[in-house]
């Protein structure tokens, strides 16, 4: 066992305990959070499936494959500047925050995070015989298991693993459809986009009878069995969102960018809620990091909108007292090439850099930059698997034993958590 | 034939509904050896619920007298009038009628604003619109408007154009000449939201409509040479001296063989093959110039290939045909196919050269078409779901309260707008906790639409930050103030407001649009479910029930579910009897519709 993150079961209860009344959560909320915040507390105590439920991983996605080398500037490496004539950033205008390494001048979200030593810059992530098909390597990011075909998404296996079957919202997926990702055999998590689409229209006799509806007797048809539960589910949670959401108001801004910043409000007003979720999972949406052609404005806007967004949900997160339980994990599908095309924009890659973010992080570089001159025909040669961030995640973050099975291979944490 | 109707009823209820079948079915479940069983089915088999299967999967779902029309004829023929569409007389369904937005000078169109400002600076004119003469004010203005009116009014044009291929898909008497041209729309992926000129999102979708049951060759070839899937793949970028792998890419990842059956080096060399095809906006252009004409090697030969040989070689691979077989299977049949399934589908298509039809027939005739993990088993696209309301629903023309594209856009899926090259992932991708309630929700706006006056115009409606534009101009504000964000932090759009300004061409853009986009017209549902069942000659509350129930769903809902459906019914009427038409017994059948179209099972074809 690599983490016994409480010696004894007592002084984990102890601390579940006091974990729990440190939320605040019993006291001022609606019934229906506070029965299902006290379910979370009896879960907790009595479940020994679950570490450290206190504990929150919001994971972010960014579409479309960010560009590496610009986000986190080798401004020391002349090649970096040989190689992109047109669209490299140059040294003065890069953040400096190690002695050859650069942020784009557009992540000021991201230099305070850095600097107040939250945040974790994991270079060169990737896996063996990269795809530089969007579809294909992001569904390999997805499942945990590159070049496999697994049907189940990584968020969805941790979940099965870690979380008790029973345990209602598990998972939440911010997006208008599922991402492959928190695909679960287990749990049926809550995809939503718009709170307030989470209720059913109609007089309360039409409600009551759509919900009285197929309750005599399973079906041998599975589909219509994952549509019963799903509707179920969907009925039942809906009220909880939606009070969540309509009630809460914060001062915190999330910059100007509106759709990541929107999605991470939602996921702030929903821990606020004390909802029982373990797994957060937003992207950056519309492939939008795809920057074939003429990139420079672009991307700058893009890191910008997601590093205020960021930046901005840790800063409310603090604010309503849960700094401590939750981290992020930012990711995308894979790198651009190191050479810029004709269009002032870069083809697709492979390795990139992975961000984790949060109070326990010990903030700093982790991995290794690849070289941009020992390549894989133009392509960077990842240095770190991203299963080892995942395994981080899983492991010294959730604090859960089984990151092997989930991962299906052993990968190696990276001590980031302190 | 309606007491035909009735006494099939009266037999289903005293039977319970507990069935699989939802209508007319008094056979027993499909045996489990149909599964996998490519032979035809026998005539002895051939009903009205295995003819109302085949409408609900071939097409959009049908009326009562539809399916009995097509349950009256063998297997064979059945399957040949859906399948031989030509036969049937189309030409009652009108053409798209474009409303002329497009101006002399706006091609080609600029990729960005700052281009088009850039080309008006150097040149005077952009976009066909001049600059004004030195000293005016705001020289650059009309430029800018043009460029916002061009964005504006191909997004409401494209919008036209979905409505039209809506109302098609509810009207046609060829129901799988839309169906197949969906399939292929999501095949071959492509977006306004890339191309920006309807034109050529309307030249794409009349050939993939036009090519729907044809040669896979022919549409291949015809992909790759469309304007439209040129622009959204950015093979314009593909040149001799810089392949773009994108084109290459999705040729192989997702048009024909699937991820696994080539290498990243093929990928490579079938780009450089499609090096130089490119457009002329609406044209196809060969450009030898930009073409590399050398030597390649490609799925293990040789040769100084160009697109065309490398599309023979592609379909020279079984993994090809096995390919498309499949992903016609699934859209058909169901999610799962197996692999003895897959080669003998594959091995049909690639045996007939790639001919679509004999491969339908083969699917639609089939005894695994029909066997129970089959039939009623797949979760219906949004599109499929609205567009089969309304021809379960027998109208004669799609309403437009509540807007197609609003209510399919809700659910995941924009008709011209698909996610992005895969297009749409269908099967339990579709149904999240949020989009199952929508559902409902959505087709209750149907059954009750909001009044026309209140609803308005969607496509005429400005958004929040042009409104605001709008009224500070009415208030008499110069365009200067009436422009100024409040929002410290947006500086996107608060550039310069010396040569033009960009918020003020964005309101115009729209204002010009709106001029010259032909308006939707609106209506709300015109059929009435009390007329509906009386045509159905029901009477009683009871039979009002069944007959909903078996017109709409291809699952049926338990007998504990229908007695409390009755229930409903006679308590929202205040009778035991369904009485005369009353607005009052309309709205109960409305009630008790939205119920059943809320169900689990309704989501389900």
């Amino acid at each position: 066992m690599r983490h016994r993150p409480f010696a004894t079961t007592n002084s984990r209860r102890a601390l579940l305990r006091a974990g729990l009344c440190g939320l605040g959560v019993p006291l001022a909320l609606p019934g229906i959070l506070q029965s299902v915040s006290s379910a979370l507390a009896t879960e907790a105590l009595d479940g020994d499936r679950e570490r450290r439920p206190e504990r929150i991983l919001v994971v972010v996605e960014l579409t479309g494959g960010n560009d590496g080398l610009n986000t986190v500037v080798p401004y020391r490496d002349d090649e970096y500047y040989r190689v992109r004539p047109s669209i490299a950033i140059q040294k003065r205008d890069a953040i400096a925050v190690a002695e050859d390494r650069g942020l784009h001048p557009s992540l000021t979200g991201f230099e305070r995070l850095f600097k107040e030593g939250q945040m974790a810059i994991i270079e060169g992530c990737g896996y063996p015989h990269p795809s530089l098909s969007h579809f294909a390597s992001m569904g390999f990011w997805h499942t945990g298991v590159p070049n496999g075909g697994e049907p189940l998404g990584w968020v969805g296996r941790f979940a099965d693993a870690h979380a008790t079957p029973d345990r209602p919202n598990a998972i939440v997926n911010i997006a208008s459809s599922q991402s492959l990702a928190v695909r679960s055999k287990l749990h049926s998590p809550l995809v939503f986009d718009d709170p307030a689409q989470l209720r059913r229209d109609g007089a309360s006799a039409e409600q009551e009878l759509i919900s009285g509806l197929g309750l005599d007797g399973a079906s041998a048809n599975e589909t219509l069995g994952f549509l019963r539960s799903t509707a179920r589910n969907a009925v039942k949670s809906g009220a909880t969102i939606r009070d969540a959401w309509s009630s809460y108001r914060t001062p915190v801004d999330y910059g100007i960018g509106g759709g990541l910043g929107s999605d991470l409000k939602k996921v702030a007003a929903l821990i606020a809620a004390g909802l029982p979720t373990r797994v957060y999972y937003v992207t950056y949406r519309g492939n939008a990091f795809d920057t074939h052609v003429h990139q420079a404005d672009l991307h700058s806007r893009l890191l910008m909108y997601a590093a205020d967004a960021i930046r901005g949900f840790m800063k409310d997160v603090e604010r309503i007292g849960r700094s401590d339980d939750v981290a992020m994990m930012v990711f995308t599908e894979f790198g651009r090439r190191i050479e810029e095309n004709a269009s002032r924009g870069t083809d697709h890659g492979t390795a990139g850099p992975m961000f984790v973010v949060g109070n326990g992080v010990k903030g700093g570089f982790y991995g290794k930059h690849p070289s941009l001159t020992d390549t894989d025909s133009g392509n960077l040669k990842m240095t770190t698997d991203f299963r080892r961030v995942y395994a981080t995640m899983i492991a010294e973050w959730m604090g859960h034993d089984g990151a092997a099975d989930i991962l299906k291979g052993d990968f190696e944490p990276l001590g980031v958590f302190a | 034939m309606r007491h035909v109707l009735r006494s099939r009823l009266a037999l289903l209820c005293c039977a319970g509904l507990a069935t699989t079948a939802a209508l007319g079915n008094s056979e027993p479940d499909p045996p489990p050896a149909w599964i996998d069983d490519l032979r035809p089915l026998a005539a002895e088999a051939w009903n009205y619920d295995r003819a109302s299967h085949l409408l609900e999967r071939a097409g959009f779902g049908a009326t009562p007298d539809e399916v009995r029309e097509l349950a009256k004829l063998s297997p064979e023929e059945a399957v040949d009038r859906i399948v031989e569409y030509e036969a049937v007389d189309g030409s009652g369904l009108a053409d798209f009628e474009e409303s002329g937005i497009w101006d002399t000078g706006m091609d080609p169109f600029p990729p960005s604003r700052a281009e088009s400002v850039r080309i008006a600076r150097e040149r005077g004119i952009s976009l066909g619109v001049k600059v004004l003469p030195d000293g005016a004010s705001r020289r650059l203005q009309p430029v800018v408007d043009k460029f916002f009116y061009g964005l504006r009014s191909n997004v409401l044009e494209t919008k036209r154009l979905a409505l039209w291929w809506a109302n098609r898909m509810v009207t046609t008497p060829r129901p799988l000449e839309e169906r197949m041209t969906l399939f292929w729309h999501g095949h071959f992926a492509t977006s306004e939201g890339k191309v920006r000129d309807y034109r050529l999102m309307l030249a794409q979708n009349r050939m993939l409509r036009r090519l729907a049951t044809g040669s896979f060759r022919d549409l291949l070839l015809g992909i790759m040479r469309d304007p439209a899937m040129l622009v959204y793949l950015d093979n314009g970028e593909n040149v001799k001296d810089h392949p773009n792998e994108n084109f290459g890419r999705e040729l192989l990842e997702l048009f024909t063989m699937g991820v696994g059956n080539y290498t990243e080096r093929d990928i490579r060399e079938a780009s450089r093959a499609f090096t130089g095809w490119t457009n002329d906006v609406t044209r196809f252009q060969f450009d030898p110039e930009l073409h590399d004409d050398g030597p390649k090697k490609f799925l293990g030969r040789g040769g100084r290939f160009g697109g065309e040989e490398v599309i023979d070689i592609i379909l020279d691979q079984p993994a090809t045909a096995e390919f498309i077989a499949s992903k016609i299977y699934r859209f058909f049949v169901r999610e799962d196919i197996s692999k003895p399934m897959r080669g003998a589908l594959g091995e049909l298509l690639s045996e007939s050269g790639y001919e679509i039809k004999p491969l339908l027939k083969t699917i639609f005739l089939s005894r695994d078409f029909y066997s129970s993990l089959s039939v009623g088993t797949q979760i219906k696209s949004p599109v499929q779901l609205v567009v089969s309301t309304y021809r379960k629903l027998g109208v004669g023309r799609m309403p437009t309260v509540p807007d197609f594209n609003q209510l399919t856009g809700r659910l995941g899926q924009s008709l011209l707008y698909p996610p992005n090259v895969a297009g749409w992932e269908g099967g339990r991708t579709w149904i999240t906790p949020a989009s199952l309630l929508d559902r409902g929700n959505l087709l209750r706006s149907v059954l009750f639409p909001p009044a026309l006056a209140a609803f308005g115009h969607p496509d005429r409606r400005l958004p929040a930050i042009y409104r605001r534009v709008e009224e500070r101009l009415a208030q008499g504000m110069n365009i200067t103030n009436a422009t100024r964000s409040g929002d410290s932090g947006s500086s996107m759009l608060a550039d310069a407001d010396e040569d033009y300004n960009t918020r003020y061409g964005g309101y115009r853009g729209y204002v010009l649009a709106f001029e010259r986009v032909k308006l939707v017209p609106r209506h709300a549902l015109g059929v009435s479910l009390s007329a509906l069942v009386e045509r159905a000659a029901v009477t009683a509350p009871e039979e009002a029930v069944d007959h909903l129930l078996a017109r709409f769903l291809r699952v049926s809902l338990g007998e504990a579910d229908r007695s409390q459906l009755v229930d409903f019914l006679k308590d929202r009427i205040g009778s035991d009897e369904l009485g005369g038409r009353s607005a009052r017994v309309e709205d109960a059948l409305r009630s008790v519709l939205y119920v059943i179209l809320s169900s689990p099972e309704y989501q389900l074809g």
